[in-house]
């Protein structure tokens, strides 16, 4: 998820035919003098579904520096207010400033107001300020919680533009996650089937996406309550070694020893004290 | 109380900036409120006398959250308190996003009074005609401070601010022990207020606020309500 700035990643996936569009595309535009753009890397997978009851956040838990894991058990999952929770993709410094700035200004906000903030508030806040910065925060975020006006759920984007919609995905695994979704999502499903299915869109950009790994974090937020599952399911456990490179005493036969004593003679002796003062 | 502060009065024209005179700046005494430590917390409470029943009383408060775990109260002159509260809580995030953590009670007076000082020393500008009185919890320990419009501030066990605040203090030196209760304190601190009421107190011309180890919160007047019945 930490991105060095200035390098740029080449998106080759192995399905023929995405690859085999790209090229021919590639070699249209090279023909008229344009190159195409090479694809930014999020390495996340990051997701929101809105069910009966609220919201439900999923993260997967792998922040990278290139191709190396930097962090196996981040999280991915941000506190903006007791009620509102966000998702970061992106450049980890950015999604953890932007999250705890906007965090911060939302409770002077409550103060002020006396009321219970709002996600479409944190929402305006986020979008303002990412457009101010003309897309230079890498921050991809997906925002959700619950309110005086029920749940709601949004997607934010770098440059600033937002979508409100009952299920989202962002970061390079985004598209793994969006296919689950697109295959069982139904509006006001039960807690469980939804934490279910917000699980296996995370574990399909876990095991699919080699910039996601680790474990899948959850954030079940509801009117009443929060639930801040971390981890919600340990995927990628590390395994014990069952095999042992050590070798026990008595492996290799001794077939014969014989022991040669070296007489040495002591020719000079120095000391040297070592000033302790 | 009256509070007064001397300041220089600034007279500025275009061609020269005269340092007119010494000036004696006197604020009205103010409502009377007191706060009391207690062992497992801190009670603030005022009295909230409004000129006319035609107030919408829940509209403005005096007993103000400031964070989870830090309140505060006045004695003086609201419109400067309402400033000073914006002032406190913009400060007590900034601590947060630098330090990643609850700013301490003690952090937080320290930079509200720096605040006060400042409107003693700058042109332009007349001291705060408030004392505060800033209530929290950090480090499993109840705190008690006052502020003053000159910028020193002081912590309390227990104290009492405003017109009667010699009778307020008299009474609590009399009640106070380490060993209260924050049940007691609640108490302690209505009886108080009482002494120095004038007409009936009832739960909407009066606010309590309260510390724990839970945080800062204001009592809802049916609340207050409660705790007025058991000394009826």
């Amino acid at each position: 998820m930490n991105e060095h700035k200035g390098h740029k990643y080449i998106f080759q996936i192995v399905s023929g035919s995405i690859l085999s569009w790209n090229a021919v595309l590639e070699g249209e535009a090279n023909k008229v003098g344009y190159s195409l753009p090479a694809a930014r890397k999020t390495g996340t997978t990051i997701c929101g579904v809105v069910f009966k009851d609220g919201v439900i956040l999923g993260a997967d838990t792998r922040a990278t520096e290139g191709m190396i894991v930097a962090d196996k058990n981040c999280s991915k999952i941000h506190y903006i207010s007791p009620n509102i929770y966000c998702c970061g993709a992106g450049t980890a410094a950015d999604t953890e400033m932007t999250t705890q700035i906007i965090s911060s200004n939302l409770e002077l906000h409550a103060l002020s107001t006396g009321r219970v903030p709002r996600v479409a508030t944190a929402n305006r806040m986020l979008k303002q300020m990412l457009f101010r910065y003309q897309g230079y925060i890498g921050a991809a975020l997906v925002l959700g919680g619950v309110d005086c006006n029920g749940p709601h759920l949004y997607s934010i984007y770098p440059h600033g533009s937002t979508d409100k919609l009952p299920y989202v995905t962002m970061g390079s695994g985004s598209l793994a996650a969006m296919a689950v979704f697109e295959d069982r999502y139904k509006p006001d499903m039960e807690e469980e089937d939804a934490k279910r299915l917000v699980r296996d869109a995370i574990a399909a950009g876990i095991f699919n996406d080699l910039g996601s790994g680790s474990n899948i974090d959850l954030c079940v937020i509801t009117k009443g309550k929060l639930d801040y599952i971390r981890p919600h399911d340990e995927a990628n456990k590390k395994g014990v070694r069952t095999g042992d490179y050590k070798y026990k005493r008595g492996t290799t036969s001794v077939l014969t020893k014989s022991v040669t004593a070296l007489n040495l003679e002591v020719v000079e002796e120095t000391v040297l004290t070592m000033d302790t003062s | 109380m009256d509070t007064f502060c001397t300041v220089y009065c600034y007279a500025v024209s275009r061609s020269s900036p005269d340092i007119c005179s010494l000036t004696r700046i006197y604020y009205d005494a103010g409502c009377d409120d007191l706060s009391f430590s207690a062992s497992n917390g801190v009670v603030l409470a005022t009295e909230k006398k409004q000129k006319s029943i035609l107030y919408d009383e829940q509209s403005v408060h005096k007993v103000e959250p400031i964070t989870k775990h830090i309140g505060m109260v006045y004695s003086g002159m609201g419109p400067d308190y309402r400033v000073l509260v914006r002032r406190a809580r913009k400060l007590a995030q900034q601590y947060f996003l630098v330090y990643q953590e609850p700013i301490p009670t003690g952090q937080l007076v320290q930079r509200v009074a720096s605040v006060m000082q400042e409107y003693t020393q700058s042109g332009g500008v007349r001291p705060f005609g408030v004392s505060l009185l800033i209530a929290g919890w950090d480090e499993d320990q109840p705190y008690l401070f006052q502020s003053d419009p000159s910028g020193a501030y002081f912590a309390w066990k227990a104290t009492a601010m405003g017109k009667n605040y010699v009778n307020g203090k008299t009474f609590l030196e009399k009640r106070y022990n380490n060993d209260l209760e924050l049940e007691d304190a609640i108490h302690t601190a209505i009886l108080t207020l009482k002494e120095s009421f004038e007409g009936q107190m009832t739960e909407e011309n009066i606010e309590v606020g309260i510390c724990n180890e839970a945080g800062f919160k204001r009592l809802t007047p049916a609340e207050v309500k409660d705790y007025l019945a058991a000394i009826a």
